[in-house]
């Protein structure tokens, strides 16, 4: 289990780097591509063995684009930005497919359904997730966040922010996480409040669950942790600590055995799931790391695990894992 | 099936052709196959049709036989003669002849196969063997022996031969999936096991129906740690065969591995279903067979480690919870538990009864027996009787005495410590590297006081396996009753790794205890560990004590009450001794109000301590939270009286507390009776107490507010080293506050006397970012005009983690001062030329630094409204673009809608109201009259509750005023003199529009309003008062009143340090003025003005330079118009330049060359002048001086 470094581009973008994802291999494309977005607004897509632009940048990502996500099937791609709307457009072309509007309040972290049919938005200042459906693009329903028992004060006045959202991979779990460090989790199926997860006690900005044990979920917060969670049984099952400041995102290797996580250190880590220790550390950027993201399985003579990590230092990172 | 034509016709031919040559080998050979092979489908037709088969074989085995005469080294006539013969019965005649055949030819599959499974029947097997082995050693491509080979070899157990010769087969029948099966079993047992799952693997994806395959693999995947890849291995062999038992054993011992797995972890609710699963399996598996001694023993493992595992849960009982329910879900979870074990004991009876031989079995009863005794709580203090796990103990070792194991089980499971250390000692003697012994015997050596033993025991056993959980444990608890800072973290690191490796209830609540004393509860190891110590063991009342302080520092109070409270009922349930356990309920009970107290429920909080007071169980700590929570409910002459108790307490108490103790006093002093009786409190200190951070910190806090009679406290005035760097920077910022309050506390803030003893800190102490960002902080409110600018400079720009103390946090600063800048900062000269004299910004974008902000705390509204400002300020230099101002709107709306549960906040109040009329300002830039008015009026009503309401109503006026609306704008102008503000720049703007209402009389009010105003806040007046003529002038212009236009431009002038924009206006109506009357006095003026404004901007500023030409020019120094010209070309970016300007040049180009002074390259004379005046031409062509000029004789 270790990361190297394959390549690192410096200047991939004109601003901060603030987002990431792996759109899959499809029928019309024989491999993955990697999607980066920005604070300069722009959305790029990047081949995934010399990082070469694979398409002009996508623009008019009004005030920078907060978080990315790609449909399972590889077509189609969502971005969130700063102005509160959620783009979804076609990867290859770039063009617009639609424009989720979410007034008055707003989003934050995506994800697309693991089937592709729903797209979950963590509803920032609305302290709910929201769901779209992909067909129409209609919003299906607002899961609300309910406050735990134990209400703690809040201490900006605003509610609770949900910062982020996980679909577990059979699609029956839905988690999300806010800026007061609870982790609200949903039955995705009958779309009912479950149970929090307790245990973080700052935002948690990124979560990801394990892709071989269906209701493991991993999660980074600002506290410096990383918590391993079983999401059903509502039990913490593992910490992991050694980054020396806030975590911001982290993801899950696809053999389930490792999770890559970027911190505001300027580190990269991977955790060794069995041990629950760092393995390694990776200081190659020089400015906080805000995503990373493994290359999902699939697509014609790709065997070799990627990592690519991004960062405030406007720059992209490719490892070899393995 | 009769002849077909073409048969017969073929039959016929192949007579004819043997008749005409009657000793070809080949021929008969034809002829014989071409029968046999009839005979084959007559067989196949019909069951009458065998007699014509029989026939037609036998004249086939004629020509065979005439053919093999013919040709003795063909194989082909001795593989049919062999199938003759063995169809006939004659086997050795058919051997011979298969032999033959192999011998001629080893590749003849059938031949081969057919001779071997004739041999095979006479169990002939090492001719068998020999076959295969001389065909294979004639040709490589005899892949049927090496088939045969390698299933022979494997049969004979002779794996890695077999592994050989099945390779080479699987070369000629790569989809055999016995092949694969075959290699994989070989693999298996040779113990190469990656390679054997792969063999195993290709064999199940050849025919998916694989069982042995499946269950094998499934069992490698189990020795190899992969539960999850086992059991799916062990399902899918199941769903092929659902009575295999091997499977079903499979299963259930791959889910106990997997749940023994989870348990390491802590995931004890997931152990619990595997668990459950397994022995429901390993059930399955001994209805099958039901005398299998190790299906039972299956069964009982799972049984026992579910009886282990299984985690008490409580959340059916948050609500509502009280004695018995507690009690009753305890007894729940503790009677499952109980009959899981006793399940195990049950099977482990069977596998007894069936195999009373197995020693381990004894062993595993006892374990079993000794947990049962454990949970039952009888242990009965009869030493003579053997307990029954002793006795099964013992049985075992009976049967093996040699079993150093059994004596360490032995030793765990007996009530007697001589037999104990006896066992461990024996156990020993066995092995002395046998870690588990040293560690029980180190943890006897505890339990008896013997120290130094004990320790030497751990160390051993530590050092000898380092992944043994008890003696980190042990080594725990011994370092933490020692005293000193060292010991207790070492002891929390021992405990956390014994907590990591095994995480048993004990070494949590240890954990959690360590955790308390040395404040790392916030670890989430801890929390972990807690939360799991709960679950695993409910009925101990630490482990809710220990799990209410987590919840607690985690600021749940909710959860922390509802666990003190569990943890009250969970003593009770106990059956200890009556003092010991009041005492144990009084700490708790102080918890549990401490923790009411926080969560706002002082009544509660107040009943508590009122329990504990009756009891007399109230130290220190009950009375501070029992002063506070009366404090709470307003009975503050209650409060007042516990704390003097509590003062009377304070001599008796140790340093630490009493200095807290104090600051309690103090603060709560403070805040009943106010800051007199607190200072007084202060006074009466005794010296010799020395001070505490909290507690400087709370007497400069009140020295802050304390006007006149300041505590001259040597203790503030220490030497930095004496205390810690952190502690002396906090309190010097709040010093430093109480400067900058003063003297009056409803006067204004005295912001320089604050900044000027930030200043001599930060000198101290250069790098503290507090300090920076106080001063920061303090030097944004200050009314210096270059404030913005400092600000930035004395905080340093750090991207990532910035600490956000002080009164505004660096993010805060950095964005204030880029909003704040008074001047243009534009940095694109397309909209505007930049009048910031220091262009502190050049190349910073602070939208994209608030944009960072913003993403790195998107619930900040803070940042969200410093970004609205921001984009504002950009919208406002780039004259208000249309998309920008559609952004704007949106994130006004986000801002205005997200803040609807803190109304009550006048802080947010006031940013709303200003964040409407900033809205209302980009409707009325966007001629929106309407939304303008709509916005301002509800800013209005937003604002009703503060005074400062000025510019709501100047807004109003505003839009009325371009709305043509006179009326309105007259009533709105009124209640804007009527609200006065503190703002200067609110009385400059109404100024302006004083003379757009036509309400010229009340011009001197507004000039006294604004004098009063600079006189309050102290600001700068020459400033702001030419600020003020610069309004008037601008007033005079519109109503083409030169001459007083220029009177109050040149008071703004003459006023201290004139801005260059005034310069620059004041220049230009005085060349106005010149140009209009033929007043060449002005011309002069003029030209002073400008010069200074040219002198004063550092990037040159354009058209100041124009003008000074043309003043200087025609105050007759062509010179000194050269050389502005010049400057006035550079002073243009490249694209922006305008006709004029190349009009002018062409001027100059003409006169430079008339001068013919071409010996230094001048900008003039790049170009003819006539190419300049072309260009000026082009690019205006409306202008007619151009054309006349071009009309001149020197062109034409």
């Amino acid at each position: 289990m270790k990361l190297a470094g394959l390549k690192s581009v410096d200047g991939a973008h004109d601003e901060s780097i603030w987002a990431a994802a792996w759109v899959p291999a499809a029928d019309h494309r024989p491999t993955a591509l990697l999607l980066t977005g920005a604070l300069d607004e722009t959305v790029r897509l990047w081949r995934p063995d010399d990082l070469a632009s694979a398409a002009p940048p996508v623009q008019g990502h009004a005030l920078g684009v907060v978080s990315l996500s790609a449909h399972p099937a590889g077509a189609i791609a969502a971005a969130v930005s700063l102005d509160s709307y959620v783009r979804v457009f076609d990867v290859d072309s770039g063009a617009s497919v639609a424009t989720l509007d979410a007034p008055p309040s707003e989003v934050w972290g995506i994800q697309f359904h693991p089937k592709g049919n729903a797209l979950a938005a963590a509803g920032g200042g609305s302290g709910s997730v929201k769901l779209w459906e992909t067909e129409k693009w209609k919003p299906i329903t607002s899961l609300p966040v309910p406050r735990p028992e134990g209400a703690r004060p809040d201490k900006t006045g605003s509610g609770k922010f949900v910062l982020s959202v996980a679909w577990s991979p059979d699609g029956k779990l839905l988690a999300c996480g806010s800026m007061d460090g609870t982790i609200a989790v949903y039955d995705a199926i009958r779309m009912k409040f479950l149970h929090h997860l307790e245990g973080h006690h700052m935002p948690v900005r990124s979560m990801v669950f394990s892709p071989v044990d269906p209701h493991v979920l991993f999660t980074a917060s600002d506290d410096c942790h990383i918590h391993i969670y079983d999401a059903k049984e509502k039990s913490l099952i593992g910490a992991m600590s050694g980054h020396a400041s806030w975590v911001l995102s982290i993801d899950v290797s696809p053999d389930g055995m490792a999770v890559a996580t970027g911190s505001s250190d300027r580190t990269v880590r991977l955790w060794d799931i069995n041990t629950r220790a760092s393995v390694q550390t990776m200081s190659n950027h020089n400015d906080q790391v805000w995503a990373v993201a493994f290359r999902p399985p699939g697509g014609t003579g790709v065997r070799a695990g990627r990592l690519a990590s991004v960062s405030d230092d406007k720059s992209i990172s490719l490892y070899d894992y393995s | 099936m009769p002849e077909t034509a073409a048969e017969a016709n073929l039959r016929k031919q192949l007579e004819q052709t043997l008749a005409d040559e009657p000793s070809s080998p080949i021929l008969h050979s034809n002829l014989g196959v071409f029968l046999w092979d009839r005979a084959e489908a007559e067989a196949a037709a019909k069951a009458e049709g065998e007699e014509e088969a029989k026939r037609l074989r036998a004249a086939a085995a004629e020509h065979f036989l005439a053919a093999a005469k013919l040709n003795p080294n063909d194989g082909v006539p001795f593989r049919f003669l062999g199938h003759h013969y063995a169809r006939a019965g004659d086997a050795p005649r058919a051997a011979k002849c298969y032999q033959r055949a192999v011998a001629l030819n080893p590749d003849d599959a059938e031949s081969g196969e057919t001779l071997c499974d004739l041999l095979d029947l006479e169990e002939k097997e090492s001719l068998e063997l020999a076959v295969c082995k001389e065909a294979t050693g004639k040709s490589p491509r005899a892949f049927w022996a090496f088939r045969r080979l390698g299933y022979l070899q494997v049969h004979q157990k002779k794996w890695s031969e077999a592994i050989q010769s099945l390779q080479h087969a699987i070369r000629g029948y790569t989809t055999c999936a016995d092949l694969w099966e075959a290699l994989g079993l070989a693999y298996h047992r040779l113990g190469m096991f990656t390679a054997a799952v792969k063999s195993y693997g290709r064999a199940i994806e050849l025919d998916s129906s694989r069982v042995f395959a499946l269950i094998e693999s499934g069992n490698i995947q189990l020795m190899l740690g992969y539960f999850r890849k086992g059991v799916e291995q062990f399902r899918s062999a199941l769903e092929m065969a659902p009575c295999n038992h091997a499977a079903y054993f499979g299963l259930a011992s791959a889910l106990l591995a997997w749940a023994r797995h989870c348990i390491m972890t802590g995931a004890f609710g997931w152990a619990a279903s595997l668990l459950k699963e397994a022995s429901d399996a390993a059930k399955v598996c001994t209805s099958f067979t039901g005398n299998i001694s190790c299906v039972w023993k299956m069964h009982g493992d799972a049984q026992l480690t579910l009886a282990r595992c299984f985690p008490w849960d409580d959340c059916n009982i948050k609500r509502g919870m009280d004695d018995g329910i507690f009690k009753a879900a305890v007894l729940e979870w503790r009677n499952t538990c109980l009959s899981a074990a006793n399940g195990a004991k049950f099977s482990y009876q069977r596998a007894l009864h069936l195999t009373p031989w197995e020693a381990n079995i004894h062993n595993d009863t006892a374990i079993c027996l000794d947990l049962i005794c454990t949970m039952e709580d009888n242990n009965s203090l009869d030493p003579i009787v053997w307990e029954l796990p002793e006795k099964m103990s013992l049985g075992g070792l009976i049967l093996e005495p040699v079993n150093k194991d059994f004596w360490v089980t032995l030793g765990s499971v007996s009530c007697n410590q001589a037999l104990k250390q006896h066992s461990f000692i024996r156990a020993l003697h066995l092995d002395t590297s046998l870690s588990e012994a040293w560690a029980y015997l180190g943890k006897i050596y505890r339990q008896t006081g013997d120290k130094q033993l004990a320790r030497q025991a751990f160390d051993r056993a530590r050092s000898i396996d380092p992944s043994l959980a008890l003696p980190w444990a042990g080594m725990s608890a011994e370092n933490y009753h020692q005293s000193g800072d060292g010991p207790v973290n070492e002891s929390f690191e021992s405990c956390l790794r014994a907590v990591q490796i095994l995480p048993l209830p004990e070494f949590q609540i240890g954990l959690g205890t360590i955790a308390a004393s040395s404040g790392e509860l916030l670890s989430p190891q801890v929390l972990m560990a807690v939360r799991q110590a709960v679950q695993r063991a409910p009925h101990y009342p630490e482990s809710h004590n220990i799990n209410g302080l987590v919840s607690e520092v985690r600021s749940d109070f909710q959860s922390a009450i509802a666990s003190y409270q569990q943890a009250r009922f969970a003593l009770n349930m106990m059956c200890n001794s009556k003092t010991d356990n009041k005492y144990r309920i009084a700490d708790v009970s102080i918890n549990l109000a401490r923790s009411l107290c926080k969560a706002g429920l002082s009544t509660e909080a107040v009943r508590e301590s009122e329990e504990l007071k009756r009891q007399g169980l109230l130290n220190a700590d009950g009375l501070q939270i029992y002063a506070l929570a009366l404090w709470k409910l307003g009975r503050h002459d209650e409060a007042l009286l516990v704390s003097r108790n509590l003062a009377e307490n304070l001599p008796s108490m140790k340093q630490e507390s009493a200095t807290a103790a104090l600051g309690f006093i103090c603060t709560l002093t403070y805040c009943i009776s106010g800051k007199d009786s607190a200072a007084a409190i202060i006074h009466k200190l005794p010296g010799q107490l020395s001070y505490s951070t909290q507690l400087k910190f709370i007497i400069c806090a009140l020295d802050a507010l304390q006007p006149n009679k300041r505590f001259q406290l040597p203790q503030l005035s220490m030497p930095p080293r004496l205390t810690s760097y952190e502690v002396m920077s906090e309190v010097h910022s709040n010093i430093a506050l109480g400067k900058a309050i003063g003297g009056e506390l409803d006067k204004f803030l005295r912001v320089d006397s604050g900044l000027s003893y930030l200043r001599k800190v930060l000198h101290m102490y250069p790098n503290c970012s507090l300090v920076r960002n106080q001063l920061g902080s303090l030097l944004l409110s200050s009314g210096d005009w270059m404030a913005s600018h400092k600000a930035v400079r004395v905080t340093s720009l750090s991207h990532g983690y910035t600490s956000n103390r002080g009164l505004r946090s660096l993010h805060q600063i950095q964005a204030c001062a880029a909003v704040s800048c008074y001047a243009t900062c534009t940095s694109y000269p397309k909209f505007s030329f930049s009048t910031c004299e220091d262009h502190y910004l050049s190349g910073y974008n602070a939208i994209h630094h608030l944009q960072r902000w913003v993403h790195l705390e998107p619930w900040n509204q803070d940042a969200r409204r410093l970004l609205v400002l921001a984009i504002f300020q950009k919208a406002r230099e780039e004259k208000y673009p249309k998309h920008i101002c559609s952004i704007l709107k949106r994130l006004i709306l986000q801002v205005l809608s997200s803040d609807n549960n803190s109304q009550e906040n006048k802080v947010v109040q006031y940013g709303n109201y200003l964040i409407l009329l900033l809205s209302s300002e980009v409707s009325l830039q966007s001629s929106d009259y309407n939304n303008c008015i709509a916005q301002a009026t509800e800013a209005l009503g937003v604002n009703s509750s503060i005074a400062d309401s000025f510019f709501a109503h100047l807004q109003l006026c505003r839009a009325y005023v371009m709305q043509g609306n006179h009326l309105n704008s007259k009533s709105e102008y009124m209640k804007c003199l009527q609200n006065h503000t503190d703002t200067e720049i609110g009385w400059v703007m109404l100024k302006q529009l004083a003379s757009i209402c036509s309400l010229e009389g009340t011009s001197d009010e507004i000039e006294i309003h604004l004098r009063e105003c600079i006189e309050r806040k102290g600001s700068n007046a020459s400033k702001w008062v030419s600020l003020f003529n610069l309004a008037c002038a601008q007033c005079s212009l519109w109503h083409e009143d030169f001459a007083s236009a220029e009177k109050a431009i040149a008071q703004a002038c003459a006023e201290g340090d004139p801005d260059i924009c005034i310069l620059f206006f004041n220049g230009a109506i005085s060349m106005d003025i010149a140009w209009r009357f033929a007043a060449p006095q002005f011309i002069p003026r003029a030209a002073s003005s400008l010069r200074k404004a040219q002198q004063k901007s550092l990037a040159s500023l354009p058209i100041v330079s124009l003008l000074l030409a043309q003043a200087e020019g025609s105050l007759g120094s062509i010179t000194k118009w050269e050389k502005n010209i010049r400057l006035e070309w550079f002073s243009w970016p490249p694209e922006l330049r305008p006709a004029e300007l190349y009009f002018q040049m062409h001027l100059l180009a003409r006169q430079s060359s008339t001068a013919a002074s071409q010996q230094n390259q001048l900008v003039e004379t790049m170009q003819a002048p006539e190419r300049w005046l072309l260009r000026a031409i082009h690019l205006n062509p409306s202008c007619s001086r151009y054309w006349t000029a071009l009309l001149q004789p020197v062109y034409v």
